[in-house]
């Protein structure tokens, strides 16, 4: 039975074969002279406007990403839903009716949560204290910590 | 051609109601932000009465499974349920008062609190694994943010902490349920239960897939290897939601726990019960001993909830109707003073920044002898102390444990009883014999106060006349397939 997969292995093994030697080959004969152009990172033929490492990305693209989650699991249900209509019949079309219409109260909740809006995202109650516990807060604190290290490390990468 | 299932929704009406009222709850607290929330807190007792009594309908019907094998009606899912349905209203009053006082508005609790609810009466019904692992997720992530719902620090860390542990569980759960099927073919309860009586199953990989079921599970009722996460969560969450999530969690997992270990797996209940009781005597006496160490009542009651999930599973060794029976009575009784004591701890605590350490309970007799009492009442029924709930709730996992033959293991508990003891008596020492110190933050309001009477006197009660329930209990222990 496992005789089946022979032919898969010798392709992932070609596959691999193929990619090292042309590495190796491509190293051996390429001639190697750098500058600075040719070492910057490509970006659709700009200058690069940051390096790409140490990034660090707004929260809100959290609420983005969930919000997708809950559509992409709805159509992952329709898809098959949809394949078969017909024998599913009329069961099948209010069931999906009352799936969609539950989906459609998450939306509902997240659009009046204000879930939708860019600049207060995810509101938080006015007394809510995330952020003054304490007169030096930790939190705070360790964030400049890391934006002090990052801005010696860009300065370093920069000599 | 595929054949649409049988729809039979009234086999789950008291599980619509509950989402039914969540979804409403939801979306009005999408459109009403900063609305008062009274009309919440009334409308989700109503919710909880319709459910109750749909629950109360479902008591005299014929013991079956319905929706293609998926939930099962028996008298042990209407107890149960009903269980549930008495712990979520204490919930809701306790959150409403508690975010009433500091004007915080956050009405999505109820919301959350109904669809945890919802998970939890799936999951005392549910006759397939599958369907455990559903209501298990379902009843998860509403606890992990209704932990959070106060935006707080220490709620949040606690929320994360029980969210990534939670997750760490139901894959645990979810490998279980993969290793039942590859035993038997088949994820429901009964199946499994036939597949494993004949000649068909795998009892190996079954005995396997029992006991990564046991961990799953065992996490949520915090046993003792799984119990870290405990401590940390509900000293962490707002004392309505630990409340709320202390008793009801423990009755929704252990119910299923009596229909996945004594029905699906009951064909290996001598090869589990060894597993079971070292389970059982390590929460008993790890709970019972670290409690003594906490400065904090939240954190206290937290080690002792760890210590009182092994008194409970202690009558899991024995798969007879007395144990079924022994484990309901012990659910409720507990489910009463825990709701009770985190009631109390929420009232002295004063307000969203909680102070529960033990300087707090210095000398409340002299200033809150109403809410001293209370406490005093509970923690002597977590206690095991004769005229309350909790001594006959003992005597009764003891007596299924000793007729099972696991004497060492009643010993064990019996220590940890004592050693139990003087925890919980501490903190009454603490409350009657010294002076109070600093300034009074409790709460005076007289609502409450009245309202936390209910649990008291059903734990007296309970503990005078446990003839009142018991064989409606062991009716409910009746488990036919």
């Amino acid at each position: 039975m496992l005789t089946e997969y022979l032919p898969i292995v010798a392709m992932a093994v070609l596959a691999v074969a193929f990619g090292v030697a042309s590495l190796v080959v491509s190293r051996m004969f390429r001639p190697h002279r750098p500058n600075p152009v040719k070492l910057s990172p490509y970006e659709c033929g700009n200058d690069p406007v940051r390096l790409p490492r140490g990034e660090r990305f707004s929260v809100k693209f959290y609420v983005v990403a969930m919000l997708f989650i809950i559509f992409d699991i709805e159509i992952i249900f329709l898809f098959p839903w949809a394949v078969r209509f017909r024998q599913l019949g009329l069961f099948g079309l209010v069931e999906m009716a009352f799936f969609i219409g539950l989906v459609f109260v998450a939306y509902i909740y997240v659009w009046r949560a204000g879930g939708l809006d860019w600049a207060t995202s995810v509101e938080a109650p006015a007394d809510a204290d995330l952020a003054s516990d304490s007169p030096r807060d930790p939190m705070a604190a360790a964030d400049e910590e890391l934006a002090a290290a990052m801005h010696d490390a860009e300065v370093a990468g920069a000599r | 051609m595929i054949d649409a299932p049988r729809v039979e929704l009234w086999a789950i009406l008291p599980v619509l109601m509950l989402f039914g009222g969540g979804l409403i709850a939801l979306l009005a607290s999408g459109f009403a932000r900063r609305a008062a929330q009274a009309p919440f807190a009334l409308f989700t007792l109503a919710a909880l009465a319709a459910a109750a009594a749909s629950a109360l309908w479902l008591w005299n019907r014929e013991t079956t499974t319905a929706l293609e094998g998926m939930v099962s009606i028996d008298r042990l899912a209407v107890v149960a349920t009903l269980a549930l349905c008495g712990i979520g209203a204490f919930g809701a009053y306790l959150g409403f008062h508690y975010f009433e006082r500091d004007d915080f508005r956050r009405n999505e609790f109820y919301a959350l609190l109904l669809f945890a609810l919802g998970g939890m009466a799936l999951l005392v019904a549910a006759a397939d694994l599958i369907v455990v692992f559903l209501a298990v997720e379902v009843l998860s992530l509403a606890l992990y943010v209704m932990t959070a719902l106060t935006f707080r620090r220490g709620p949040t860390e606690a929320a994360m902490k029980y969210f990534l542990l939670g997750a760490f569980a139901s894959a645990f759960l979810l490998y279980g349920v993969a290793m039942s099927y590859g035993a038997s073919a088949t994820t429901s309860v009964q199946g499994l239960a036939r597949a494993l009586t004949g000649v068909g199953g795998s009892q190996p990989l079954a005995l396997v897939g029992a006991l990564l079921l046991v961990v799953g599970l065992g996490f949520k009722v915090s046993l003792v290897p799984f119990h870290m996460w405990t401590p940390d969560v509900y000293q962490g969450a707002p004392s309505p939601v630990t409340a709320f999530m202390s008793a009801a969690t423990k009755v929704a997992v252990f119910v299923a726990m009596v229909r996945v270990l004594d029905v699906a797996f009951g064909s290996l209940a001598w090869d589990l019960a060894p597993a079971i009781a070292v389970l059982s005597a390590g929460s008993m006496i790890l709970g019972s001993v670290l409690a003594i160490a906490q400065r904090d009542v939240k954190r206290m009651l937290a080690y002792s909830s760890v210590a009182q999930a092994g008194f409970i599973l202690s009558s899991f060794v024995s798969p007879e109707r007395e144990g079924i029976a022994a484990a309901l009575f012990y659910l409720i009784s507990y489910s009463a003073a825990v709701v009770g004591a985190f009631g109390v701890v929420m009232l002295i605590s004063g307000g969203i920044r909680e102070q529960t350490g033990f300087e707090r309970f210095r000398g409340l007799g002299r200033r809150q002898p109403v809410l001293a009492a209370l406490l005093s009442v509970f923690l002597l029924s977590l206690a095991g102390i004769p005229p309350t709930a909790g001594f006959v709730a003992k005597v009764l996992v003891f007596g299924a444990a000793t007729s099972a033959g696991y004497w060492p293991l009643v010993l064990i508990g019996a220590l940890a009883s004592v050693a139990g003891a003087f925890f919980y008596l501490r903190v009454i020492a603490l409350m009657a014999m010294q002076e109070p110190r600093g300034v009074d933050i409790a709460d005076p309001s007289p609502l409450p106060r009245l309202v936390l009477a209910v649990p008291a006197v059903t734990v007296v009660v309970l503990g005078i006349v446990p003839g009142v329930i018991v064989p409606l209990l062991q009716e409910a222990g009746v488990l036919t397939w």
